[in-house]
């Protein structure tokens, strides 16, 4: 299917590809400035945040390593005795390593509390967050995000590697989908 | 995985098993907070927030009914806000709930939890143990009142 037959989907564009980019390009320059002097490992979370880590990277402009980790969703729990399940590991310790998390959403923090603690117990030299979209509407536990890209309503998002059923990935935006795609009111 | 209490709406048994999966340890109703009382001194109504996350030390209030029917639930909440300041309580809507369960893609569970009314609550005497850190009812004195929402 190409792009466009995606975009009539696409109810409103939230976020633009030339302010985003821009907004990268401002993320990894504080970065780039924070860890002048420490090497710092990106450690990425599949699927959502490719895009976004492929691109904040480049933006780097120190020697840095990445790495990247997946994890179950609630979604595919079986009934009742469901907990999250690595599904991708990291491919290198991080111990006394400068870890920083690469989000590409955070809304009701969950996955990511549990994310940070698995990797705190990897002993790492600090632990932060970057993430590019912060919705805190729906917030239950409290992330200290160190880099945010923007704040954006409490509205269904996808695009720029955020999706709805694994499509709309490829959207080069961040776009709020029709209500009526999902059966929405 | 401890014995899940006897839940007053099948919304919160999901809400219960979303926080179980990501490891946040909750407690179900533990805690009532008296909001009303009449002239005489004596608790005439009273509220209990549906869930306490103790590591984050926040009350979680799920209301799914339609938004229509949520204006006591809201009043009752705005008075415990201004008696218990010190109280963090998030509420979550029926609307918000459904993002949740869209977020996992679980619509048809939505479809089934959302907008109708819950089961008569059960006994509080009833409660079991809840999830991971779960503590039976903390009803410290002075704080049991026969009015809960």
């Amino acid at each position: 299917m190409p792009v466009a037959a995606l975009e009539k989907d696409v109810a409103e564009i939230l976020i633009d590809e030339a302010t985003l980019q821009a907004k990268v390009a401002e993320l990894g320059a504080a970065i780039s400035a924070d860890y002048v002097d420490r090497q710092v490992t990106l450690v990425s979370v599949l699927k959502g945040a490719l895009p976004f880590m492929a691109d904040l990277m480049r933006s780097i402009t120190l020697p840095l390593r990445i790495d990247l980790m997946e994890v179950s969703s609630y979604g595919g729990a079986t009934e009742t005795s469901g907990q999250v399940r690595i599904l991708k590991d990291l491919s290198s310790s991080i111990e006394g390593k400068h870890v920083l998390i690469v989000e590409d959403i955070i809304d009701t923090g969950l996955t990511l509390n549990y994310l940070s603690e698995y990797l705190r117990g990897k002993d790492p030299a600090s632990l932060r967050i970057c993430a590019l979209l912060d919705k805190p509407a729906r917030r239950l536990v409290e992330i200290d995000i160190a880099y945010r890209g923007f704040l954006i309503p409490d509205r269904f998002v996808i695009g720029y590697g955020l999706d709805y059923d694994e499509i709309y990935r490829n959207l080069p935006y961040i776009g709020v989908l029709r209500p009526e795609v999902y059966g929405g009111e | 995985m401890t014995t899940s209490p006897r839940f007053a709406h099948a919304s919160e048994a999901e809400l219960a098993r979303i926080l179980d999966y990501y490891k946040v340890a909750w407690q179900y109703e533990p805690h009532v907070f008296p909001i009303r009382w009449n002239p005489d001194g004596v608790v005439v109504e009273s509220f209990a927030p549906d869930f306490y996350l103790p590591e984050l030390e926040m009350y979680v209030e799920l209301t799914t009914l339609k938004q229509s029917l949520v204006r006591k639930k809201n009043r009752k909440l705005r008075h415990l806000r201004e008696l218990y300041p010190m109280l963090r309580i998030k509420l979550f809507y029926a609307r918000d709930f459904r993002a949740l369960l869209l977020k996992y893609g679980r619509l048809d569970a939505a479809a089934s939890l959302i907008g109708i009314d819950g089961q008569p609550p059960p006994r509080r005497s009833g409660l079991e143990e809840g999830g991971p850190g779960a503590a039976k009812p903390d009803l410290s004195p002075g704080v049991v009142a026969p009015a809960i929402d």
